[in-house]
């Protein structure tokens, strides 16, 4: 064949078959190593970076930004820069406890820490098997090179959407969508430094001279059924071991604040929590929060934070909530269905 | 031992209350101390004078008063409480008095009862929201940096200064 021939063949073929001729793309990795990656992230990075959070409460979005600095392993600060009412607060998580001051008050505030220790595999067995996980693709976010990980709870629900940093697994950018795709909470890197080593110092918490500090521990030590809860709490009607959209009872506890005593029981799905209080109504009043909203047996208000939801009602002599990132017609299903049992 | 403890062992070490071990150690300190030596001899000085002073016995006229009351029933109280109650009815104004102070131990519980039900409906969702938060830092893939401001914002609630919304807000 002549030379030209071998040029019309080669044309021929590339035009006929997509892709050929292209450079090779690097191969992502599986779902699960994905996961995995994201879950071993705080045990292997050190960062410092500037994150914008944005929630979306009824027609309207709260933006908020911070300075975040993370230790391996466990150590947390937290600088808020804006909006107005939260700039200046600085909160110190020292892996035991969180202490929050706050300029304006000269107040500080003492608490247990939410932070953990790094995910386990089990932990991403358990994501696995709740939540439908799948790699959408590559892309560049405050030029680090990401892969886009989808995870869509397999009962149904709010999705939400990960940038990882391919290098580190560590999170740059979030996004959580309700069940009609509308994006409820962001969350991304503007500005992100790794592996720092970052003092130790930073993480310490300094108290100011003259401040007034007050602590807040109001869990007890947490049961692991909910007949344990039930009698810990000695009050409240059966807490079930499993709840709709695939939430399954973790664990229970019995907060105290002045007076009032209040059972919570936490369910998860694998990954988000639900949490369900109960209180005897002679020891709160019904909370006047957020819109009112009607249920089978009763009339209920439900406070959208954006993020997290509140549905609080009133049946039986207990006052009972429900805290969780579902969205309001879901906390409603779930509701109705306590009140039914 | 400390200077200050010894000091204060001084008093039983003149008393020969102390043990044998603990005696020999005041006695090496007193032999260096000098302020020790002092009280010392102070405290020597305070017994020397009490035993100086005469034994009395007790009046018989006392023990033939208490005697009898010893065993019987405490009839001068009941007696003195019906006189009280007799007092009040002859003066209304302390009669009003008593009963608006037990009203008031009645009322105060129930009151205060009713005052923190009000306050825990004013903040039961705040502690509901930072309750939720903590469980929910168990999640390894949410938001530490939201997980903060939420826990942030209900902690100042229950501290009784909730965090106010500014311009940017609205």
């Amino acid at each position: 064949m002549s030379r030209g021939g071998v040029l019309v063949v080669w044309l021929v073929t590339v035009l006929a078959v997509p892709g050929l001729g292209a450079p090779a793309r690097p191969p992502w990795p599986s779902a699960a190593a994905a996961v995995a990656a994201m879950l071993m992230a705080p045990a292997l990075v050190d960062y410092e970076g500037t994150k914008v959070l944005s929630a979306v409460r009824g027609d309207r979005a709260e933006t908020v930004t911070a300075l975040e600095s993370y230790k391996r392993l466990g150590k947390l600060r937290l600088e808020f820069l804006s909006p107005e009412s939260v700039s200046g607060r600085l909160i110190v998580d020292d892996g035991a406890s969180s202490w929050q001051y706050e300029p304006s008050y000269h107040l500080v505030i003492r608490g247990p820490s939410f932070l953990r220790p790094p995910g386990s595999p089990a932990q991403a067995q358990d994501i696995l098997r709740g939540y439908l996980v799948a790699v959408l693709g590559a892309e560049e976010v405050i030029g680090r090179q990401t892969i886009v990980v989808a995870m869509e709870p397999r009962a149904g629900g709010a999705g939400r959407r990960y940038w990882v940093d391919q290098a580190t697994g560590a999170v740059l950018r979030m996004e959580e969508r309700d069940a009609t795709g509308e994006i409820v909470f962001t969350s991304f890197f503007t500005r992100i430094s790794f592996g720092l080593n970052l003092p130790p110092a930073l993480f310490r918490f300094h108290l100011p001279a003259g401040a007034r500090i007050i602590s807040l521990f109001l869990s007890g030590d947490p049961v692991d059924s909910p007949a344990a809860l039930r009698r810990q709490s000695g009050f409240g009607a059966a807490m079930p071991a499993s709840l709709s959209y695939g939430y399954r009872f973790r664990d229970g506890t019995v907060s105290r604040f002045g007076a009032l005593a209040t059972s919570a029981a936490t369910y998860t799905d694998g990954m988000r929590a639900l949490t369900v209080y109960q209180t005897p109504s002679t020891k709160m009043a019904f909370p006047r929060v957020g819109m009112q909203v009607k249920l089978e047996a009763a009339d209920a208000r439900l406070l959208d934070l954006g993020y997290v939801r509140l549905l609080i009602w009133q049946w039986r002599g207990i006052t009972y909530a429900l805290a969780g990132s579902l969205p309001a017609a879901a906390l409603i299903v779930i509701a109705d269905e306590m009140t039914s049992r | 031992m400390t200077h200050a403890r010894l000091q204060r062992q001084l008093s039983a070490y003149l008393d020969g209350e102390l043990a044998p071990a603990e005696a020999d150690e005041v006695r090496t300190h007193l032999a260096g101390c000098t302020a020790c030596r002092e009280e010392l001899s102070r405290l020597q000085h305070v017994k020397s004078l009490l035993q100086r002073l005469p034994e009395r016995s007790v009046p018989r006229e006392l023990w033939a008063a208490i005697h009898p009351r010893i065993g019987s029933p405490p009839t001068a109280t009941v007696e003195s409480l019906g006189e009280v109650f007799r007092r009040m009815l002859r003066r209304p104004a302390l009669a009003l008095g008593a009963a608006v102070l037990i009203v008031a131990l009645v009322a105060v519980p129930l009151v205060r009862g009713r005052i923190e039900r009000l306050r825990a409906g004013e903040v039961g969702a705040d502690l509901f929201v930072r309750e939720h938060a903590l469980a929910s830092a168990d999640d390894p893939l949410s938001d530490r940096a939201y997980l903060g401001l939420l826990i942030g914002d209900a902690n100042l609630a229950l501290a009784g200064t909730p965090r106010e919304e500014s311009q940017e807000d609205r």
